[in-house]
């Protein structure tokens, strides 16, 4: 096409605008709109997400001629362990209880890190689970369950 | 297995024994089976019954369907502390207000029938939101056992003080002068105090408009500014505004005067006769929980309502104890929709 | 005058046994400790303990309870600057410039000024309580829903000069913020919106689970791409602040205080915005706006002093009137109702012990919170020279904890997952995070209040200027849009000029 994108982050960030613009514009069409005496449902969201697909449009535009800034690279590495320990311990901590899901957390999430030394690991976890049942189980009365059965 | 023999020869005297053999031996694995079954019911109903006894084992989770500090949660706390008391469990209260109480009563709903879901409700999510409600995510009679009705409280018709009416004929008068200029607010759609302005709406014909709150804090807020001129709410919220003159309470929508406040008529009497509305508060648990945990709650709760400091406290709400035992209650709310049922009928309520 | 000293003496009695000292401590502690665990907040574990005040006098019950919130104030400024988690809507503000603060090595002034300010916050909004509290409630109840309505299009306003970076993805952040807010059952209609038949969903999204993925994992995921280098002086000077930062401070901290004592009684909702309200005021007032985003000390001290203001006098409606502010203030008048004790406009003269105990308590309170957090300080400075590698897995574990005690929800664990990946994409692309944050939490208020106000209208748009309280505040609006507005014409007339 031979446009540059003179700043990609604004770019991007204009397109994310007009996704959401859209979705909420497409899901409020189920929602009753109702008049403006009697708003519906559907009427605030809508008129939300034109606003927001309009600045979208607007933000995108822009960044075809201001701005010089790319986006700066990012590892995947700590984005899918880190995301990947919270999914894992949001799954596990119900039916396996604290203690097996902090483990899943804290390992997966170390594997985000830069080092991953097993003794230090280990160290830590039985050191933040100690933490974590004392704190939140005996001492704040949370009614998490600890241990699988 | 001692009763087979037993079985059999009852069985035996009573029916007629076919000759042909094979018709012999299904009716020997007929009588085996019906003797394990009986086996089993009289096994469960032991193991039930020492099921009822150790219970509970763990944490009982009560869902409330009010926010934290409204009157449903006050009065699902006071339980809850007594049964704490009582049985050395906790007892987590899972607040989900809002939406008429439809998202607390449909987890309720889904919940594990296993006696430690229970669910503290006010009157109108059984009685009226069936038939108030379009698209009801549970069944207020296949979905619920009754456990208990813990207390009843009377609603109130209040004024603003700038309103120019002191009785309720003077309210309808005014109100049919003026049509559609009056306010008047409500706790929500399908609350107890929203099916009190209806059906008031509906028996005397005054045109009001209906503005609704997220709950009664907001309301109060808004009629004690003069934003909105006329509320029906619960006793406790009112009171101490009526006592400070800043709102004028007309009557009770109670059948019969309470005896908080003797000498309100109760709006019957004062202009609409027949007109009577009723906000109890009780507790349910999930169908299909174990019959003798159900009443080993209900005996708890009716021993709760007798104890001494917890008379105080509800006294001070306003609210008066009931004991109905769960068949009496299941009974009652059976009626009630009925009612209701009826009311909104005849009331041209449209279900929204 | 003399009745007044006569009441507080009649307080100060009730506050200062030994056994009401204990409970607000006890309060205090409490929490300090749940407002710096993150997730966790003041209500929830009101909640909690309600039971415990049962067996226990109305006044003591009270006294820590109250405790517990404004303890928890204190305690959410802590996590706000140290690791950018903000602990509910006031905390949000805080984040912006305490963060960065602490990333430059100055993480003990920040939280020395925050403490100070709230001290002084405190102290100033308990008089205020003492003094004005039956007739700022008449006040408060002038405000119906139009005026709450401009009340908020003035916060989110603010809001969006809030941001240090791109004005138009500020408020394209605060429009999502506002999209976002109204997922969940519609008040008026009943209605689900967005809920994709998710039962977690149905009463919205939590504000706990936005605020921990867009600011706690984004930061973390950020943090770990970056090697995990994060400067951190432990200087002991650097402990405490600087005379420099005093004297930049204390004007702030007045006019915070004087900020959320007025929001703070609102009913409606006004201590909400009292932070970002305040924010704004000291953006706009500073000689170098410049400054705001990276670590100017005003940013926090006039947001902490007003929230703490805010906290403090949104008590007068619960106390005066018997109309909760807020969800914290409900719970408390339901234990006021456990107690036995009818809340209302009476509660002041039938109970003056209950009354004056209480207020004395606050100020007591607060010094209690100073005397507690300063020393704290030290250990919390202690605690971010550990190494990052062992400290974000406790952040997280921490978080997911939090997150997951609100409903026993794996589903909103994994939510704030979801809003973790979102944050970090938004933090690639420079769009600000807290103009989302503050949208979200405005948002289903403002069209609730919108609502009402045209039905009480009947329709009529008008009503938002007829009435003197919103019109001021609308234009006040507008003249702050005009400020925003204003740099930025006159820099394009400065290009066209020189061209």
């Amino acid at each position: 096409m031979g446009i540059k994108i003179r700043s990609p982050k604004d770019f991007y960030s204009g397109l994310v605008f007009i996704l959401f613009g859209v979705l909420a514009i497409a899901l409020s069409r189920d929602y009753p709109m109702g008049s403006a005496m009697r708003m519906g449902p559907g009427y605030f969201p809508s008129i939300l997400g034109g606003l927001l697909i309009l600045l979208g449009f607007v933000i995108a535009g822009r960044a075809l001629f201001v701005g010089a800034e790319g986006i700066k690279g990012g590892a995947v590495r700590p984005l899918l362990m880190v995301l990947g320990a919270v999914v894992a311990f949001a799954f596990m901590v119900q039916p396996l209880g604290l203690v097996l899901a902090t483990l899943a957390l804290v390992v997966i999430s170390c594997l985000g890190g830069l080092e991953f030394h097993v003794y230090e690991v280990g160290l830590l976890y039985l050191l933040l689970t100690a933490l974590a049942v004392g704190l939140f189980i005996y001492g704040v009365g949370l009614p998490i369950k600890v241990w699988p059965v | 297995m001692n009763r087979l023999p037993d079985v059999a020869v009852i069985f035996s005297r009573f029916k007629p024994i076919l000759s042909r053999r094979r018709c012999l031996v299904n009716m020997k694995l007929v009588l085996r089976l019906a003797s394990m079954v009986l086996a089993a019911v009289v096994l469960t109903s032991a193991a039930g019954d020492a099921l009822a006894q150790t219970y509970p084992t763990k944490y009982i989770r009560v869902f409330v369907p009010a926010p934290a500090g409204g009157g449903t949660d006050i009065l699902a706390r006071i339980i809850g502390q007594k049964f704490t008391e009582k049985w050395g469990q906790q007892v987590v209260i899972e607040n989900r207000g809002g939406a008429s109480g439809t998202i607390a009563a449909e987890m309720a709903a889904k919940s594990a029938p296993d006696g430690y879901n229970l669910f503290m409700l006010y009157s109108g999510i059984l009685t009226i939101n069936p038939s108030l409600l379009k698209k009801l995510p549970y069944d207020p009679i296949k979905d619920f056992t009754p456990v208990a009705i813990f207390v009843q409280v009377p609603n109130i018709l209040v004024v603003h003080p700038s309103v120019p009416a002191k009785s309720v004929k003077e309210l309808i008068a005014l109100a049919k002068s003026k049509p559609g200029q009056l306010n008047c607010a409500s706790s929500g759609i399908g609350v107890s105090n929203y099916m009190c302005m209806e059906l008031f709406k509906s028996m005397t014909g005054v045109d009001w408009v209906h503005i609704p709150y997220k709950g009664g804090a907001p309301a109060m807020i808004d009629l004690l500014g003069g934003q909105v001129q006329v509320m029906f709410n619960n006793l406790v919220e009112l009171v101490p505004h009526i006592k400070a003159g800043k709102l004028r309470a007309l009557a009770v929508a109670t059948p019969k005067r309470i005896s908080a406040m003797p000498d309100l008529p109760t709006i019957a009497e004062a202009g609409v006769p027949g007109y009577e509305n009723l906000l109890w508060y009780g507790m349910v648990a999930p169908a299909g929980t174990p019959k003798e945990i159900i009443n080993k709650l209900s005996a708890e709760i009716l021993k709760i309502q007798q104890m001494p400091d917890v008379k105080e406290r509800l006294n001070t709400m306003g609210a008066e104890p009931i004991d109905f035992t769960p068949e009496q209650m299941d009974a009652y709310i059976k009626a009630e929709m009925a009612k209701w049922a009826k009311v909104i009928k005849e009331a041209g309520i449209q279900p929204e | 005058m003399m009745e007044l000293i006569n009441h507080l003496i009649l307080g100060f009695g009730v506050a200062l046994t030994p056994i009401n000292l204990l409970y607000c401590l006890f309060g205090v502690s409490i929490g300090t400790l749940i407002g710096v665990l993150p997730g966790i907040g003041p209500l929830a574990t009101i909640a909690m303990l309600l039971p415990l005040t049962f067996n226990v006098p109305a006044v003591s019950a009270l006294i820590m309870l109250a405790g517990i919130y404004y303890g928890a104030m204190y305690g959410g400024s802590t996590t706000s600057i140290l690791v950018n988690i903000p602990g509910e809507a006031a905390s949000v503000v805080t984040c912006l410039d305490g963060y960065q603060m602490a990333r430059q090595g100055r993480a003990g002034p920040a939280l020395a000024i925050a403490a100070l300010g709230s001290f002084f916050a405190g102290c100033v909004a308990t008089v205020i309580i003492a003094l004005f509290a039956p007739p700022l409630a008449e006040v408060a109840l002038k405000f119906g829903p139009a005026e709450y309505f401009s009340l908020m299009v003035l916060g989110l306003v603010s809001a969006a000069v809030l941001a240090h970076g791109s004005l138009l993805k500020a408020i394209a952040m605060i429009l999502l913020g506002l999209l976002l807010g109204l997922v969940g059952t519609d008040v008026n209609s009943r209605v689900r919106r967005f809920t994709f038949g998710i039962p977690d969903l149905f009463d919205g999204i939590s504000f706990v689970v936005i605020a921990m993925g867009l600011f706690a994992f984004a930061e973390v995921i950020t943090n770990l791409e970056r090697k995990g280098k994060r400067v951190v002086l432990t200087d002991v000077q650097t402990l405490l602040p600087t005379r420099a930062d005093l004297k930049a401070s204390w004007k702030a901290v007045v006019r915070g205080t004087g900020l959320g004592s007025l929001l703070g009684i609102l009913p409606g909702g006004g201590a909400i915005i009292s932070s970002f309200a305040s924010y704004t005021l000291e953006k706009r007032l500073a000689a170098d706006p410049s400054r705001f985003g990276k670590g100017a000390i005003e940013g926090v001290a006039g947001p902490e002093s007003a929230n703490n203001a805010g906290a403090q006098s949104s008590f007068i409606p619960m106390l005066t009137l018997g109309i909760p502010s807020n969800a914290v203030m409900a719970v408390m008048l339901g234990a006021m109702m456990i107690q036995g004790i009818i809340p209302g406009p009476q509660v002041m003269t039938e109970r003056p012990h209950l009354f004056w105990g209480l207020i004395a308590s606050m100020w007591v309170g607060n010094l209690m919170l100073v005397v507690i957090n300063l020393p704290l300080i030290g250990i919390w400075i202690r605690l971010l020279t550990v190494p990052y590698r062992l400290l974000y897995p406790a952040i997280l574990l921490f978080c997911c904890i939090g997150a997951y005690s609100l409903s026993n929800s794996s589903f909103e664990v994994a939510l704030t997952a979801g809003f973790g990946l979102l944050g970090y994409i938004f933090a690639k692309l420079d769009c600000e995070p807290a103009p989302l944050l503050l949208g979200f939490i405005l948002g289903p208020m403002m069209e609730e209040y919108l609502l009402r106000a045209m039905r009480l209208s009947r329709g009529d748009p008008t009503v938002f200027f007829t009435r003197p309280i919103s019109l001021a505040m609308l234009v006040a609006v507008a003249f702050l849009i005009l400020m925003i507005i204003a740099p930025a014409v006159r820099r394009k007339r400065k290009e066209v000029f020189h061209e």
